[in-house]
């Protein structure tokens, strides 16, 4: 880490839910969905966040953009603390950091059209001149042809209605965007199309990207560096070019040879994950993920690893690594 | 080549709908051989799923008309036989896994009270011998401590152990023919896995045939040895997946494949992905010509106006295309 404030500062954030109510179950623990991830992004830098259903990447990326307020930890965006921002100064903040959605059907109001959904990011910050060039201008930059300003949602397809919201996240110059599975509900023909203008995007406009995915190809092609998510921690972060070939938590080699496919053919023997993600309400003592590991020793019953650099750069919490 | 277990021959399936009317399948052929595994991929609304419930005939109907074909299942046609007949190949010979394992199971009965109640539907057994074959059967697909399960209800398990169960029940009266629809797009990558590997396991201990439905090419080269493209509702491409994903000869099968970003490949710093352009076609809109003519990069005036003929330029494959093999 540099002296300099990082573009993005995410210290020890924690986001809790209170205890889920279960037909015939007694719960009374929280739900840690997010249970202490520090990380930080550099301005135009991707990274990319992976793990398995319910890992808590939704949740972090929501906490840390201030949808959610953080049960504790800290966010720091071009130097300032969220936390400590006033209402105003937040929606200020806001026009910087954007976020798009896994799936466009929800998350654009259907009874609008496509006109009004990209009005709306302008009208909400009180522009007021010139909205509807900056509408055309955005459709353009998204692909999309100026016919599109009169639709609505379910005249459009997948494809097109998820541009349409890159286009309203960027509408602001955003200097950060959090995707959320931005293709995966796409069709496979589709989603090569939104990669590619999310790159375009990215490179034209220096936008910088947390990248949340569960496809591990397509985040080892999009991003910078990658943080692999397990039971709300972030057990490796390194360079995707380095995760990718140098895997150091079993987690992440499972994820990696667990990708069917073409080109991973050889290495498919190696690492077997059995059963499920435990209870996020309830995580396993010592390292969460010794319940599944297939390397687990004694000792993983019972410490708990913290990250540490193996590398340059590249981070790992796990016993085993700790010669 | 070994035996035919199920052949399908120029299935065309009509919607008749307040939206309009069209054809979900356009005329689909292939045939599945025992013991094999053959996947059919697409893309949402291809029409993979009516394929798969025309051949145990539960589509709607109406809106659902098969207005073409044979399905030669065992020497008979499915689709010429009666409801009661058909209550006896459905489950028995031929199983099927839903594509939505939420929505396909009871979520106010037991797991245990569901699977007994598929195996007392087409086996006489007593209600003791019943609950013991369950506990086996959820031993096979591998769930931990099966006579528990038996107990518990559906949103108890999680999503991989729902599939399981789902397994389970499909298996069950040991049928020639398992159709397995989207059995783990649902899934995260590690229980996709066991799932896959679970399937692959059954297939050679049962010998059962498997149509394997999915949209992802990567489960294919997995555990399918062969592989039909659809497109709007017609067979592009089929061949053996090694084959025809080393050498797609029709376009469409060749974007498939190449816009996908492979683990391992080393990207060049920007280096953007080759796409597929436009969109897929709705059925109430199908394009003249070749179907996939509006977003191929090698579309003629012959393409836009013609429908392309079935080639089949060695035994193991058949497309359908103007090209020439090779030419892409
Ligand atoms: N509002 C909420 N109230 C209670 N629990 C919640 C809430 N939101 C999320 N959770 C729980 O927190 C955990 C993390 O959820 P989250 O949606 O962040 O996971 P995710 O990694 O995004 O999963 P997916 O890949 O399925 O989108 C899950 O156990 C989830 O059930
Ligand atoms: N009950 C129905 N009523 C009207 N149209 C239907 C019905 N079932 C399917 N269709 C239409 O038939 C076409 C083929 O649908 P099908 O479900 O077979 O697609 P699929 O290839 O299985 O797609 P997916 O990958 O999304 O499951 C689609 O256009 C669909 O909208
Ligand atoms: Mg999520
Ligand atoms: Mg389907």
């Amino acid at each position: 880490m540099t002296d300099s404030p990082s573009f993005l500062e995410v210290r020890n954030l924690k986001k809790h839910f209170p205890p889920r109510k279960i037909i015939l179950q007694n719960n009374t623990a929280p739900v840690r969905a997010v249970d202490g991830i520090s990380f930080t992004l550099k301005e135009g830098e991707t990274l990319g966040l992976v793990g398995e259903s319910g890992c808590g990447k939704s949740t972090a990326a929501r906490t840390l953009l201030r949808l959610e307020i953080p049960t504790s930890g800290s966010v720091h965006f071009k130097g300032k603390n969220l936390a400590s921002l006033s209402e105003t100064e937040l929606r200020n903040q806001r026009k910087e950091m954007q976020m798009i959605f896994q799936d466009p059907f929800s998350s654009i109001n259907p009874r609008r059209k496509i006109s009004d959904v990209l009005r709306e990011p302008f009208v909400i910050h009180g522009f007021k001149e010139n909205i509807s060039e900056a509408v055309v201008k955005l459709l353009d930059q998204v692909g999309l042809s100026s016919d599109y300003v009169n639709r609505y949602s379910h005249e459009m397809s997948g494809g097109q209605l998820q541009r349409v919201g890159i286009a309203r996240a960027i509408a602001l110059n955003p200097t950060l965007v959090v995707a959320d599975e931005p293709v995966s509900a796409l069709d496979v023909s589709i989603q090569a199309q939104i990669i590619n203008l999310m790159m375009d995007l990215r490179e034209k406009l220096g936008i910088a990207f947390l990248f949340i995915s569960h496809d591990m190809s397509i985040v080892e092609y999009f991003c910078d560096r990658v943080a692999v998510m397990y039971l709300g921690k972030i057990v490796e972060i390194a360079s995707s070019e380095e995760i990718y070939k140098r895997p150091a938590h079993p987690y992440t080699e499972a994820l990696i040879n667990a990708v069917p496919g073409i080109e991973s053919g050889q290495q498919k023997q190696k690492l077997k994950v059995r059963g499920d993600i435990p209870d996020p309400s309830s995580p396993p003592q010592g390292c969460s993920f010794h319940t599944r590991c297939p390397l687990k020793e004694k000792q993983c019953e019972e410490m708990e690893p913290n990250l540490k650099e193996v590398a340059s750069g590249h981070y790992v919490a796990c016993l085993l690594k700790e010669g | 080549m070994s035996q035919i277990e199920l052949d399908v021959r120029n299935l065309k399936v009509f919607f008749s709908t307040p939206q309009g009317n069209f054809l979900a399948v356009n005329g689909i052929n292939f045939q599945l051989h025992r013991g094999e595994t053959l996947a059919l991929v697409g893309e949402s609304g291809c029409g993979k799923t009516v394929s798969a419930l025309s051949i145990l005939r539960l589509l709607p109907e109406p809106p659902a008309k098969i207005t073409s074909g044979e399905i030669i299942f065992a020497g008979r046609n499915l689709l010429s036989l009666n409801a009661k007949q058909m209550r006896e190949i459905r489950g028995k010979e031929i199983a099927m896994i839903f594509q939505d394992p939420m929505t396909s199971l009871n979520p106010v009965l037991t797991v245990g009270q569901q699977v007994i109640e598929t195996l007392l539907r087409h086996k006489s057994l007593n209600k003791k011998e019943a609950l013991k074959i369950s506990a086996q059967l959820l031993g096979k697909v591998e769930l931990p401590s099966p006579e528990e399960k038996l107990k518990q209800f559906p949103h108890q398990l999680s999503g991989g152990m729902r599939q399981r169960v789902m397994i389970a029940m499909a298996l069950a009266c040991e049928p020639k023919i398992l159709i397995a629809d989207e059995p783990t797009t649902a899934l995260d990558v590690l229980i996709q896995a066991q799932i896959l590997e679970l399937l692959e396991n059954l297939k050679n201990e049962t010998g059962m045939s498997m149509l394997l439905i999915t949209h992802d090419l990567g489960v294919v080269t997995e555990i399918a040895e062969r592989v039909m493209v659809m497109y709007a509702g017609e067979g592009l491409e089929t061949g053996s997946t090694k084959d025809l994903l080393d050498s797609p000869h029709h376009p469409y099968t060749k974007g498939l494949i190449s816009s996908r970003p492979h683990l391992g490949s080393t990207r060049e710093k920007g280096q953007r992905l080759t796409e597929i352009s436009g969109s897929v076609p709705s059925p109430h809109q199908r394009p003249t010509g070749c179907a996939f003519h509006p977003r191929c990069d090698w579309s003629t005036e012959q393409c836009k106006t013609q429908k392309p003929l079935l080639q089949t330029p060695n035994q193991n494959r058949q497309f359908s295309c103007h090209l020439q093999p090779g030419s892409i």
